[in-house]
């Protein structure tokens, strides 16, 4: 079982219980917060025969003497035959108030650490706290390689919301609940009997009567070197027993004292498992510290909000999940898939290499990119990759080619299958580069590396025939592209931009129905649109979110494009069949810096998404390249008024067909040079959307704008500064 | 809370072995009050008339990490290996009774023997020799008030 797997199945389960110890030990955190409080704290410098005197002046039945952890000094004794217990304040030994243990219920103690079942209820709190740590164990191996490795352990999490809560959260409280864990554990096996805390046999101390009168408090010679720093508690001795001691406990150990001499009559030194027992004591609960504690009940406070991400990540990981079956044990596969994929396409691809080859009589395993490996058993090993973006790898495996850097290559052959689309320049550059790779580190390959062109499934059961004749055996790969489950979207209105030259666009607005299925989306995801006759679905950057209430598109049409043509073709009142397809890479995150959004053409829509939800007011600059401004500057009259409510801090047009129209919007960039050079190093955020070309010469010109910063758009992008969405 | 049990005082009793044919049962009822608080350790022994330790008729409270909390008999009983033998149970919570029976040798009574009982709760102050009585004869059946944690504490003699 990997560490994936120990970290999803323990927090699912024994997550829920550790959320009881969480939210009690988040309550539990407030005693020792208002213990701080209650009374003045002892100076640790004060001596104990001093504070001894004091207290016996103003309490005359004083029978034991409490320094708390807080600082503040406790004396219990009798009047008549009622037990008081009072705070006094250590300056003049004055009575300030009764001393409650804890203003808390009992039960929510109890709760904590026995889940109200006593001794076995003991054991179960144990066992929750084992889980715990292993749970922290695994999420810190998880979270390394999630973000790349101790150096960039603090860079910006990509993800869902409930991924970016998880890991934010994690990597703040990891440490913290990790402790708490193994403290936990510590004094459940000090309370259990597993761990002796006890230094032996007490000494048989007694005072030796000798006709003097008994010494007071303040005139044993055994407290003057002692201050209060270092005392628990100090009793008295029984006054209807002339044979008693004083007894002192102190964080070293426990001494014995003659009530007539006021000599030690006898030490006993605190056991290392004593010592290792109250620091346990203060790291878990926080008493002697305030502050710790307020860390602690927020820490024990998370434990909801990570098994509540966690249970929703798993939710989401089971709906996107490939449905591999006959899926193998690591171990005991001949044949090992590897997977890159950004939308989930290529899993189907690699569902369909598994199945032929379990029909083939293969034990496989398939699984993601970043847990490529081999073992004793593994036969052939094929890496299917897909390229996100600009040559970039898929977010989960973008540090998988680092560490397949770092293997040292076995005798088993790697085969890797690309994904991509032609007309981009870096065309299946992530598979390109793993092959370089892996050759470079001297693994073989069956095949030379094959790079699917848009999803082809001709080409891809063609590079099965060439497998099959590889591996000298009948391989069929049958592939049928898997389309997530499509709602019925209804065309409720459509803003027409007819064209005199190139082609007609719209924007498109559906409504979903109501308790409709569509996933919650944002600005900036993608739409997957179905058109009738076809398998294959086709991506449209959503220019609006949930919160808008619409689901809303800018399309144009593509010469002979079956999708484009059936949506310019949609009346109101039509439907089509969609999907929301996640784009976390292009959404914006969270923050006041400011944010250059730049458009051309239709792919001013996500942009125009992110104005239209800028609530906040955050500084956004929108660059927008069209044509010709009386026919395709989508968003143009919203835009204008986006500027007006302050959504928009700002905008700058170029039309590049119509006289002094501006030119290209890069050329737009270039004149703004020094303004955007400002934004850039104020740590503004870029978004670019629009066709690869434009994509291209943006990056060029910001380039030569970074340059005198020191800094490039590849640095950018490297720390999500920068994101295109391309078409 | 009733223990009704059988409780032979032997080990530590030297006195008691030889003359258990000359014995008699002994009831202990020990009271507590509503101290607001977790199940309270006790430890109920006997003293001898020189206030050395004489044997346990009961340790209530099972987690030997808190023995020592029961001071007096924690260190009185130090030499007794067997001090625990079959004489344990649960803690006694707040408001409940604890009722010991053992069998003692008549040579006990009224020979300056004392029953006393160590208290402890958690997160509240130890309370060794919450109660003591003389085991006399003439005391049987008269509660004797306790200082901390027990109400009252009475013997019965059979």
């Amino acid at each position: 079982m990997g560490w994936k797997a120990i970290h999803r199945w323990l927090g699912l389960t024994m997550g829920a219980l550790a959320v009881v110890l969480g939210i009690t030990g988040a309550i539990l955190a407030f005693d020792p917060v208002q213990e701080a409080w209650q009374a003045p704290a002892a100076p640790g410098d004060l001596s104990v025969a001093t504070l001894v005197e004091r207290v016996t002046r103003t309490v005359p039945g004083a029978e034991e003497i409490r320094h708390l952890p807080s600082g503040a000094i406790v004396v219990f004794g009798f009047v008549g035959d009622q037990a008081q217990a009072h705070y006094v304040d250590p300056a003049d030994g004055r009575v300030l108030g009764a001393w409650q243990p804890s203003a808390l219920p009992r039960w929510v103690k109890n709760l904590h650490r026995s889940l109200l079942l006593g001794d076995a209820g003991r054991w179960g709190a144990a066992g929750i706290a084992l889980a715990m740590a292993l749970i922290c164990s695994s999420a810190l191996v998880l979270l390394l390689r999630r973000m790349g490795g101790w150096g960039r352990l603090a860079a910006r999490v990509r993800g869902t919301l409930a991924q970016r809560i998880h890991v934010v959260t994690g990597r703040v409280v990891l440490a913290v609940l990790c402790l708490t864990s193994l403290t936990a554990l510590f004094m459940s096996a000090t309370t259990l009997g597993l761990v002796a805390l006890d230094a032996g046999t007490e000494p048989d101390a007694v005072s030796v009567v000798s006709g003097k009168a008994a010494l007071s408090g303040g005139q044993l010679p055994a407290l003057h070197s002692l201050t209060v720093r270092d005392v628990r508690r100090l009793n008295f001795p029984d006054a209807s027993d002339p044979e008693d001691t004083w007894k002192v406990a102190t964080t070293q150990g426990d001494g014995w004292i003659d009530a007539y001499s006021g000599q030690m009559l006898a030490w006993q030194d605190a056991t290392l498992a004593q010592q290792a027992y109250d620091w346990a004591v203060v790291l878990h609960t926080g008493e002697a510290a305030w502050p710790w504690a307020v860390v602690l009940g927020l820490v024990g406070a998370s434990v909801l909000l990570f098994w509540w991400s966690g249970v929703v990540i798993w939710w989401q990981a089971r709906r996107l999940a490939p449905r591999i079956t006959a899926n193998s044990a690591l171990a005991q596969a001949d044949v090992l898939i590897f997977v890159a994929s950004e939308g989930g396409s290529t899993w189907g691809f690699a569902e369909a290499l598994h199945a032929a080859l379990v029909r083939g009589g293969h034990r496989v395993h398939t699984s993601a990119l970043e847990n490529f490996r081999t073992t004793a058993a593994t036969r052939q090993v094929f890496v299917l990759a897909a390229t996100y973006g600009d040559g970039q790898a898929p977010a989960h495996a973008s540090h998988a080619l680092e560490r397949i850097g770092k293997l040292s290559a076995s005798s088993v052959p790697v085969t890797v299958l690309g994904f991509g689309d032609r007309q981009y320049p870096a065309f299946s550059a992530f598979a390109q580069a793993i092959d370089a790779t892996l050759r470079e580190r001297g693994w073989n390959a069956l095949l030379p590396l094959e790079c699917i062109h848009q999803q082809s499934a001709q080409q891809f059961a063609r590079w099965g025939e060439a497998l099959a004749q590889a591996l000298g055996e009948p391989l069929v790969l049958d592939y049928a592209p898997r389309v997530p489950p499509t709602t019925a979207l209804t065309l409720v209105a459509r803003q027409d931009f007819p064209a005199r030259e190139g082609e007609p666009a719209a924007i498109l607005r559906f409504a979903w129905p109501a308790g409709g299925r569509l996933a919650p989306f944002a600005a900036g995801d993608l739409l997957g649109i179905v058109p009738p006759g076809s398998a294959v679905p086709r991506f449209y950057s959503l220019a609006s979110g949930t919160q808008d209430g619409f689901v809303e598109l800018c399309v144009r049409l593509v010469p002979g494009g079956l999708c484009s043509t059936h949506l310019l073709g949609l009346q109101p009142g039509e439907a089509v069949q969609a999907f929301v397809r996640p784009n976390p890479g292009f959404a914006l995150p969270r923050t006041r810096r400011p944010v250059l959004l730049i458009g051309a053409g239709t792919g001013v829509a996500p942009l125009a998404g992110f104005i239209r939800r800028n609530d906040r007011r955050r500084p956004m600059h929108l660059y927008f390249g069209g044509r010709d401004p009386a026919r395709d500057f989508y968003f143009g009259a919203e835009i204008a008024r986006w500027l007006d409510e302050g959504r928009l801090a700002h905008v700058q047009t170029a039309f590049s067909r119509v006289p002094d129209g501006g030119g290209y919007v890069q050329d737009a960039l270039r004149r703004d040079g020094e303004r955007l050079r400002a934004l850039l190093a104020q740590g503004a955020f870029v978004r670019v959307c629009g066709s690869r070309a434009m994509a291209q010469g943006v990056g060029e010109a910001l380039d030569e704008l970074l340059a005198p910063l020191g800094l490039s758009v590849a640095q950018l992008k490297a720390t999500d500064r920068y994101a295109e969405d391309i078409f | 809370m009733s223990k009704p049990l059988l409780t032979t005082l032997a080990a530590a009793c030297a006195l008691a072995l030889p003359a258990l044919a000359h014995s008699r049962q002994i009831t202990v009822t020990t009271q507590l009050k509503n101290y607001g608080g977790d199940g309270a350790y006790l430890a109920v022994y006997l003293t001898d008339a020189k206030g050395a330790y004489a044997g346990t008729l009961w340790v209530a409270g099972g987690k030997a990490k808190y023995y020592k909390h029961l001071a007096d008999w924690n260190r009185l009983s130090a030499g007794d290996a067997k001090r625990l033998a079959g004489v344990t149970g649960a803690s006694v919570g707040a408001g409940r009774k604890l009722t010991v029976t053992a069998d003692l040798a008549d040579a006990l009574i009224d020979a300056g023997y004392e029953i006393r009982v160590d208290a402890a709760v958690e997160d509240m102050r130890d309370s060794p020799a919450d109660v003591r009585v003389p085991l006399a004869a003439g005391n049987a059946g008269k509660p004797q008030a306790g200082k901390q944690y027990v109400q009252s504490l009475s013997f019965q003699l059979k």
